[in-house]
């Protein structure tokens, strides 16, 4: 048996142990939380809850993409719309970390509400390694507080079971590709969602900027990718900074705000160098932001540090 | 084998489990705040790296100094816990002229236990605002760079040894290969 089949079975064993009622999984639809729904679903079967959380700061056409996945897996699942609630709760907050323990404790009362419904007293997250690592704790210091982590709040009425603890997310896409998990070559993509991208005020305004600059982003380096000028990043995408600059669109004066291009090539998250994408590509993704975006965006630069010094995500 | 990763707080800490796992070697994650039975049965210790700058805060390296003082395996010091060990025999630390985060050009110096069978130069990753500036009475370097000139030490009379860059992140060349030299070292020592 290979690693990943290795610990399928323990895993899956591993569950069945420690969920002996009904269980919900907070799923998100990336591959960590799919392949912690899947192996849940394979210990526990039907006593088994997924809900995804719509924040309103998913990607385009990202809810409808997970709520496919969902069901291709079989998995019984509930899609929640929190987005009023979320962008209340957000409005005023820049600090990083304010905003991550926000998001982590509406995302904790909102799965609460559904336990209760469905009878659950267990909720599965799809935690791995780097997220408690970043999250810090009495020896280590806070990088960033995941929201599965360090975003929770102390007071939970629910017992938490994290089957894929000591994983990183190279292992986990291993493990995702023997359960015949689609999402596994999917992105890594922050639970606090396009917020953290959103370095201004988070409203819905300025998470529409940051939405459609990050389609943009993905649309062309994935068609870059598939011409074979360029590998596919781990991670990329872009951050609306909180600044404005002067600029000049048919002969008059604009004063718009500014995109910058992220990317990275990684193996575990742990350590990034940043992905010298073609100037071509660079060109076409500038382009194309600047002009379908003209009413908001008047300029573009391109992250070029690596991590560390820096992280992944700019917040 | 048994070798425990002593967790000294560092980002890294997991990753140099992971490594050792991943070379097939017993091992386990212990708190710097364990005491030397803890960690007696050992064939060797790693000391981890973390966030605290040894010259100013020692106190959060808890029982590093009495594992290094009593113990009769093998120890590896990386980043932090190569300041610490260097300090504690004696070395004198202080911060960086030039902090190192990201890619640095390792310049070996000596060709031996960590860097058995590698090249003379290669690509390392650190991340450290302070370094070791003298090194102990027993000790030499055993590699530098550009911006450190003590990129890796060894004790002359025990089977102690010290790098400031990190071995376990993906992006340091020969990584798992400077983990397997140390791991023959404990083979042999045995």
């Amino acid at each position: 048996m290979s690693g990943a089949e290795i610990f399928i079975v323990r895993a899956v064993d591993s569950l069945k142990a420690k969920i002996p009622g009904k269980a919900i999984i907070a799923c998100s639809g990336g591959v960590d939380s799919m392949v912690s729904a899947v192996l849940a679903s394979r210990a526990i079967g039907d006593r088994l809850l997924a809900v995804y959380v719509d924040t309103g700061l998913m990607r385009k056409g990202e809810t409808e993409e997970v709520r496919g996945m969902l069901r291709e897996m079989g998995l019984n699942f509930r899609i929640v719309d929190a987005s009023e609630v979320f962008f209340a709760m957000l409005k005023g907050v820049t600090d990083p970390e304010k905003k991550r323990k926000i998001i982590g404790e509406l995302f904790i009362r909102v799965f609460e509400k559904e336990a209760k419904e469905f009878g659950a007293e267990y909720l599965v997250q799809g935690t791995i390694a780097p997220d408690w690592i970043e999250s810090g704790d009495g020896m280590r210091d806070t990088i960033k507080s995941h929201h599965n982590v360090g975003g929770l709040p102390k007071e939970m009425g629910m017992t938490v079971v994290e089957p894929l603890w000591d994983l990183y997310k190279d292992e986990v896409r291993e493990v995702a590709r023997e359960l015949g998990v689609k999402a596994s070559e999917r992105q890594p993509f922050p639970g606090p969602a396009l917020s953290v991208r959103c370095l201004d005020e988070i409203t819905r305004e300025n998470i529409g900027i940051v939405r459609e600059a990050c389609f943009i982003v993905e649309d062309e380096i994935k068609k870059a990718a598939a011409q074979g000028k360029m590998e596919l990043p781990w991670q990329y995408f872009a951050v609306l900074l909180p600044t404005r600059s002067v600029g000049v669109q048919g002969d008059r004066r604009a004063y718009g705000r500014t995109i910058a291009i992220r990317a990275v090539c990684s193996v575990d998250g742990m350590t990034a160098t940043y992905s010298k994408i073609p100037l071509d590509v660079l060109d076409a993704m500038a382009t194309r932001i600047t002009n379908t975006m003209k009413d908001q965006v008047n300029r573009v630069v391109y992250d070029i540090t690596n991590k560390p010094p820096s992280t992944i995500e700019w917040e | 084998m048994k070798v425990y990763v002593i967790d000294n707080g560092g980002q890294w800490t997991h990753r140099e489990w992971r490594v050792l796992r991943n070379l097939k070697v017993d091992t386990e994650i212990i708190p710097n705040t364990a005491p030397f039975d803890r960690i007696s049965d050992a064939d060797a210790i790693v000391l981890s790296g973390g966030a605290p700058s040894v010259a100013s805060d020692a106190a959060r390296m808890g029982n590093n100094g009495e594992y290094l003082d009593k113990a009769d395996f093998p120890i590896l010091g990386i980043c932090a816990g190569m300041q610490f060990l260097s300090e504690h025999f004696g070395g004198v630390l202080g911060p960086g002229a030039m902090p190192e985060f990201g890619k640095v050009e390792l310049k070996v110096l000596c060709k031996e236990d960590l860097f058995r069978d590698l090249p003379s130069e290669f690509n390392v990753w650190a991340s450290h605002n302070d370094e070791v500036k003298t090194v102990p009475e027993g000790f030499e370097v055993t590699a530098a760079s550009q911006s450190c000139p003590v990129e890796a030490v060894r004790s002359l009379t025990r089977p102690i040894y010290g790098v400031q860059f990190h071995p376990e992140v993906e992006n340091t060349e020969n990584g798992p290969k400077i983990f397997q030299n140390f791991l023959d070292i404990v083979s042999e020592y045995r």
